[in-house]
């Protein structure tokens, strides 16, 4: 059933095409599901296959052209923007799912998911303003109308700030785990800075090395 | 039924003038003739079904996904939008929901104008779609949120729910709605011994119509299923049709969704290879601008060097004298 | 639909029992519960009927009004259902909750009542292009106890059984308005020919098997239920003995619901055993209305009332 295209397309999927068997050496990845031992592509797209080193299994994923329509997912990384800041908790709109843009969803962010150390003396004042863009993986569902946020980890936090007087689109230099310093006005201001991968948007990447890190003690946490 | 007054309704009791024609005041029986003969025309020009189905995905730019069907006369436009939040609920449920709305559009229908408000048929085309295609939907990936499908019958020449339903299951891949199975639908009208595949609006009326005779087997049946899983989605009949004459009627129609398969295939694919192809396109702008960039990031970068060195030097030489 | 929650363990226990055809109150899949019909329950409607089947409560009145035909149909009456699911019988039906509910049974018995074969709408003709009957079944659900359709596809037809409309006396051409002239004696009255009227028999599929007459707590536990509409015998609801040809029993109509699919071959023997379990509630029906008709003519010795 699988139309062998010209080079560049790759094997295109049908929802409903059944790809492979799952066992132990091949699972489905997104864009699949998996059916009585078989796996099925669910979107329309081009067939992925990736070997994982650590696991020695190949994911079989499905990769659509357009945006598929999905909602954060728990573990997702997500690029929320800051909206409200207040002593308890942080409200911010999730504007993508990992590379994907989405329809504005409502996330919140609690004062005792910013940090993973010395969690009752956070102040989220020192570490979101509203406005900044920050990277956040997403919690298991409680709620029905947001999606509760974590940026305890040293990948996630701020990622692009302003600091306050300055113009637009002047951004902010982080200059330590906790402080960020304009460029131009020379303004230091206290955030929860991200330490951004720089290919950070490879999903699967920025899981296995944030794991790698945790296990190893992290670098830049004040113990 | 409460009017609705931001629109112009028209009076109240105008009727259609074809109640006036000759072909109205035909009995059963006349029409019934009518009907045959055209039929018998038409078989000799070679029917496939399957073939007369006209599909095409991404006519709406501004739906998430969304679709043009055309089946015989019948043409059906889907859109379908991102999840959103469902409205007024309050309790947490772990599979998403689907709302479906099937509207016809005032000028579809041959015989009366369609008031622009739902009416009872209306609701209960939405509920039939929706029926089939929620076990198509992945729904446990969108808890507490609802996928929305619109459907706009714009002409109605019979077989209008198999159309939305086709139109519905398209829309969905084409907004990369995670699915099972790609769904198609038929439907037959049923008229004593014959068999009406994918009727047309008279064939359904007619088989749909009181019978003078009593006892002969009437009724329309639509049918959907996921192919490849072999599961139906949806039945619907209506009408009075004896077992025997139902089971025939459901072999067939069956086949005749599996027939549709092929053909909605290919129009899946060509959507893929058309959006894999513009995705490339925008790759390569995206990296021919950022060459662009580049280059003058360095060339600002190295003058900023030469500057930087002209000073200190400058300071230098200022230094030494 | 609406009702009980029910926890997994549950689930699994009703699930093994019927894959070993006992049900959790003892029934095998093709077992109805035990009913309770009663007509003539309300006074204002011409015809009304209330029945109990274990938990679900149903009442249906039928009100008859004089309206005018359709253009197209200028020989046949109206009839016209709407359910009405009370906030009485679950808190989820509270403001417009049950109306998705209520919607799908409407339609389900609008689709049922359709064929001619199943209700002839002559019946209801008073002057041809001029004048008809319209019925109005409104149909209450009081409490809900699983297997909706089927108690009220029961209840409708036992209300229908009972409905009474007056006789036409006389009409007055007043140029091209009609004057009717009803009788006024209430026991002047015409009954309906309701002897192939549907019944509605859901077969909710529960692991791989299908049984008839969930309760609340099955349905809980299955994603997809078909419903089956099958015309009646006329020969069950008549006493004297000038039998009409047996009738063969045919599909009036066909539905599914729930978010579930059927194969092919499930759906097939689903329908068949749908058509042999509404011919024996036929039959049991037509046994029971007409015991009910002779305890009327002989003025009821006992009423309950309408919600015991």
């Amino acid at each position: 059933m699988e139309q062998n295209k010209s080079k560049p397309i790759g094997k295109i999927c049908i929802p409903g095409m059944r790809l492979c068997s799952a066992n132990k050496e091949r699972i489905g990845g997104p864009g699949t599901n998996v059916l009585q031992g078989y796996i099925y592509a669910a979107l329309a797209g081009v067939l992925k296959t990736q070997e994982d080193e650590k696991n020695k299994v190949t994911v079989i994923s499905v990769e659509s052209p357009t945006t598929p329509s999905i909602l954060p997912k728990p573990g997702d990384v997500v690029t929320a923007k800051v909206t409200v800041v207040n002593s308890r908790v942080v409200h911010c709109i999730i504007l993508c799912v990992g590379p994907h843009l989405v329809r504005p969803y409502r996330g919140v962010l609690k004062k005792e998911d910013i940090k993973s150390t010395d969690k009752d003396r956070i102040d989220p004042y020192k570490c979101f303003r509203p406005g900044d863009v920050i990277l956040a993986k997403v919690l298991p569902l409680t709620e029905i109308h947001w999606y509760h946020l974590t940026t305890a980890e040293n990948e996630l936090g701020v990622a692009i700030a302003t600091a306050e007087g300055s113009p637009q689109g002047v951004n902010m230099v982080p200059i330590s785990w906790s402080e960020m310093q304009c460029p131009k006005t020379l303004v230091k201001e206290p955030r929860k800075v991200a330490r951004i991968v720089p290919d950070y948007f490879d999903q699967n990447q920025v899981i296995s090395y944030t794991d790698a890190e945790n296990e190893s003690k992290p670098i830049n946490d004040p113990k | 039924m409460p009017l609705d007054y931001r629109r112009f309704n028209g009076p109240d009791d105008s009727v259609s003038y074809k109640r006036f024609t000759p072909d109205f005041l035909k009995s059963y029986e006349e029409l019934l003739g009518d009907l045959l003969e055209k039929n018998n025309l038409k078989d000799e020009q070679a029917s496939d079904e399957a073939q007369r189905v006209f599909a095409e995905t991404d006519t709406i730019s501004q739906a998430k996904g969304s679709a043009y069907v055309e089946i015989k006369n019948t043409k059906v436009v889907c859109s379908v939008f991102d999840p959103r939040e469902i409205p007024h609920q309050n309790e947490f449920s772990h599979l998403g929901q689907i709302y479906c709305e099937v509207k016809f559009a005032p000028f579809s229908c041959s015989s009366q104008r369609r008031p622009p408000a739902p009416d009872a048929e209306d609701k209960a085309l939405s509920e039939a779609l929706r029926q089939a295609i929620e076990p198509a939907v992945c729904r446990h990936l969108f808890p507490n949120y609802q996928i929305d499908v619109f459907a706009y019958i714009i002409e109605n020449d019979g077989s209008c729910l198999a159309a939305a339903i086709n139109a519905a299951g398209l829309a969905l891949t084409d907004a990369a709605v995670p699915m099972y199975d790609l769904i198609t639908a038929s439907s037959m009208a049923i008229l004593d011994d014959k068999m009406f595949v994918v009727p047309n609006e008279e064939e359904e009326e007619l088989a749909m119509k009181s019978q003078e005779s009593k006892d002969i087997n009437h009724g329309v049946i639509t049918l959907s299923m996921l192919s490849e899983l072999s599961q139906i989605t949806s039945f619907i009949q209506i009408g009075s049709l004896e077992t025997d004459c139902v089971i025939k009627a459901m072999d067939i129609l069956e086949k005749e969704c599996k027939e549709l398969v092929p053909n909605i295939q290919k129009v899946v694919v060509r959507n893929v290879i058309k959006n894999v192809k513009r995705q490339q396109i925008l790759h390569e702008s995206a990296k021919e601008m950022e060459e662009i960039l580049d280059e003058k990031y360095n060339l600002w970068q190295k003058s900023l060097k030469a500057k930087s060195y002209l000073c200190f030097s400058l300071s230098f030489f200022s230094l030494l004298a | 639909m609406a009702g009980s929650l029910i926890s997994q363990s549950e689930q699994v226990f009703i699930v093994h029992g019927v894959e070993n055809d006992f049900r959790s109150d003892g029934r095998s899949s093709i077992d109805y519960r035990p009913m309770e019909l009663e007509t003539d329950v309300v006074s204002h409607a011409s015809g009304s009927a209330r029945l109990r089947l274990a938990n679900t409560d149903i009442l249906v009145g039928v009100k008859t009004e004089i309206d005018v035909p359709k253009p197209e149909t200028p020989g046949l009456g109206k009839i016209e259902f709407f359910v009405d699911c009370s906030a009485n019988a679950t808190p989820e039906f509270e403001g417009r909750g049950g109306e998705q509910l209520a919607n799908t049974i409407s339609s389900t018995m609008q689709r049922a009542y359709y064929s001619p074969q199943a209700f002839n709408l002559k019946q209801l003709c008073i002057f041809e292009g001029k004048q008809c009957w319209k019925l109005y079944v409104d149909i209450l659900i009081l409490e809900c106890g699983g297997n909706l359709c089927d108690a009220v596809s029961l209840a409708v037809k036992a209300a229908l059984f009972n409905t009474r409309l007056p006789c036409v006396k006389a009409a007055l051409m007043d140029g091209g308005n009609i004057d009717l002239q009803l009788s006024d004696d209430p026991y002047d009255s015409k009954q309906l020919d309701i002897g192939t009227a549907p019944l509605l028999v859901t077969l909710c599929k529960i692991g791989t098997k299908c049984v008839v007459d969930p309760s609340a707590e099955e349905e809980r536990c299955s994603v997809i239920s078909l419903v089956v509409g099958v015309t009646g015998n006329p020969n069950f609801y008549q006493t004297d003995d000038n039998v009409i040809p047996d009738i063969k029993c045919k599909c009036s109509t066909i539905s599914m619901n729930g978010p579930g699919s059927l194969s092919p071959k499930t759906l097939k023997s689903a329908i068949e055993q749908g058509i042999t379990a509404a011919n024996c509630l036929d039959n049991a029906l037509g046994d029971a209305l007409l015991r009910e008709k002779d305890e009327i003519s002989y003025l009821k010795k006992h009423s309950y009332g309408f919600l015991k």
